[in-house]
């Protein structure tokens, strides 16, 4: 591993086309270690594209993405979350039908036996306060705590780079601050790295170290929080003018 | 698994294999045989639901199985128990093949292929005069110590088929298959090859599948093409739909049920199909979660308190 600045994940001039659409063009930013990066702009700005083209789901038309120093252009999902990423879906990322209990197993599946699982799951369901609802079914639970155990499977995988995909959706106020107190955890206890892509703008600047803007495909701004609050090219394309006073 | 789930495996298990030989006469003992069989193919359906995928395939791994059985034993004269596995064993390592392919593509597209599969086996099957063509092969017997035990000797096969089927879906192996049922991305991203424990899926099941197979080349002395077309595959899902497909004990209860009550219906004189598909409109509009949870329904209405039940 790294310093403490070193890049876990870097991409350069990632680019994808889905026939005549540019939907990813010419990205390229760093991942540094330890820090919560957002990446954020308005709808089809293509930051779901980014997500499956770093994961894997997706193939990239051109550009180079190095995760942890090695070139990963155009590996497998499976490979790339082997290697330690491992992200979360906007939609439903979790088993319906399985009890939660099932559900964080699953995350510890291929790294973990015997009792060091159960360990990891108990873990791993106290810090994001699932402890109570272990044994219920988790299509049941109400959307907070679903969204909770999309995070807990991801986290129960122990990854180096976490990438969550809108993981706020959904929830209310006070549940928002507490799930932000877990992205502060789950980086500052396991080291964890956190790719973040949601549309709250207001706690993407609480907890982020640095943002990145996107806009029609392309990087609009790169900095830290206050730098892009203050961007007169994001105010005008996503954050509006509000921001600016 | 609990040990006690062991124990009660162990003592059904007995008690299913010393039933039989309460049957004695040709009639009773060829249905107990069909409903043992009947069981072992339908949990062997059910074992590749548990991905989400239902495979048409294996009415053709069922006629693999029964081939390999005839072949060891009428054209090579092995030995029983190596005709017995030769089957399931080639069932084994065609579906591997079959399902590194196609268990790439999901529902109606892997249902269509697998449906397609089992009508080309069959039509192959019928092609190939070494194997008695479209007549099949006659004379394929188990040895005679074992006429007066065919039946518990497929009982003990098949209760042991379902025990190891069982505990794989108990086991972490199970965990992953229901993963992999309900949501494939997020088993994807966890490090979990979803491709592979789809076609180990599959390879089990078409082990289960072929074992059938055998044990009806072996019961019945004669097989056909036409005994392993895509009806067979079409009576599978009947017995996984009627008896619920929440559980391994769903399949076998259906399996079960159909058997005996198209055998019944054969006496009527009433045509299968027919029988089997009215069985499935039944079902659906009355029982959706099949047998298994109808008993559990009357189970849970008998738990709940009195005072929950006025209420209700």
């Amino acid at each position: 591993m790294g310093g403490a600045t070193s890049s876990l994940l870097r991409t350069s001039g990632l680019t994808k086309r889905f026939g005549g659409l540019t939907a990813v063009s010419d990205l390229s930013f760093d991942l540094r270690s330890g820090e919560i990066l957002g990446l954020i702009g308005p709808n089809g700005a293509g930051k779901s594209t980014v997500f499956n083209l770093i994961s894997g789901f997706t193939k990239p038309t051109a550009g180079r993405l190095e995760l942890f120093g090695r070139d990963c252009t155009g590996s497998s999902a499976l490979t790339i979350s082997r290697m330690g990423l491992v992200r979360t879906f906007q939609h439903g990322s979790y088993m319906k039908a399985m009890t939660v209990r099932d559900n964080i197993l699953i995350g510890t599946l291929q790294r973990l036996r015997g009792p060091a699982r159960r360990k990891c799951v108990a873990e791993t369901a106290e810090m994001l306060g699932l402890t109570s609802c272990l044994d219920r079914i988790a299509g049941s639970q109400p959307h907070g705590i679903q969204r909770l155990v999309s995070i807990a499977i991801a986290l129960a995988a122990r990854p180096r780079v976490l990438c969550l995909d809108e993981p706020l959706t959904g929830l209310n106020q006070t549940e928002v601050g507490g799930v932000l107190g877990v992205f502060q955890r789950i980086r500052n206890e396991f080291g964890t790295t956190i790719l973040l892509v949601e549309h709250n703008t207001k706690a993407v600047m609480a907890v982020c170290d640095r943002i990145v803007v996107l806009h029609h495909g392309q990087q609009l701004a790169e900095g830290p929080p206050l730098e892009i609050t203050s961007n007169a090219d994001v105010i005008a394309a996503y954050l509006g003018p509000r921001h600016d006073r | 698994m609990r040990r006690r789930d062991h124990i009660v495996w162990l003592a059904g298990g007995l008690i299913a294999v010393a039933a039989t030989r309460l049957f004695q006469d040709a009639y009773s003992i060829s249905v107990v045989n069909l409903v043992f069989i009947a069981c072992l193919f339908a949990a062997s359906f059910r074992f590749v639901m548990l991905i989400g995928e239902m495979s048409f395939a294996s009415a053709a791994f069922v006629g693999v199985g029964a081939y390999g059985a005839g072949v060891a034993t009428t054209l090579l004269h092995w030995p029983f128990a190596l005709a017995m596995l030769v089957g399931p064993v080639v069932a084994t390592l065609v579906s591997i093949g079959f399902g590194l392919i196609v268990l790439r593509i999901k529902g109606p597209y892997f249902m269509l292929i697998g449906f397609a599969f089992a009508e080309a086996v069959q039509i192959a099957a019928a092609q190939i005069q070494v194997i008695g063509g479209p007549s099949g092969m006659v004379g394929i017997f188990a040895p005679r110590i074992l006429d007066a035990w065919m039946q518990s000797f497929v009982a003990a096969v098949v209760v042991t088929a379902l025990y190891l089927l069982y505990r794989l879906e108990w086991s972490d192996f199970g965990r992953l298959l229901g993963a992999i049922q309900n949501n494939d991305n997020v088993a994807r991203t966890v490090g979990v090859n979803v491709l592979g424990a789809k076609v180990t899926c599959f390879a089990v099941a078409s082990f289960m599948a072929g074992l059938a197979g055998s044990l009806t080349a072996f019961v019945n002395n004669v097989i056909a093409p036409s005994d392993f077309g895509f009806m067979l595959a079409n009576f599978a899902l009947v017995y996984v739909k009627v008896g619920g497909e929440r559980s391994l004990f769903g399949a076998v209860a259906g399996a079960t049920v159909m058997v005996l009550l198209s055998s019944y219906s054969i006496v009527l004189g009433a045509s299968n199909e027919l029988f089997y598909g009215a069985a499935i409109v039944v079902t659906i509009l009355l029982m959706p979660q099949g047998l298994a949870g109808l008993v559990e329904k009357i189970r849970l209405r008998l738990m709940a308190p009195k005072a929950v039940r006025r209420e209700a």
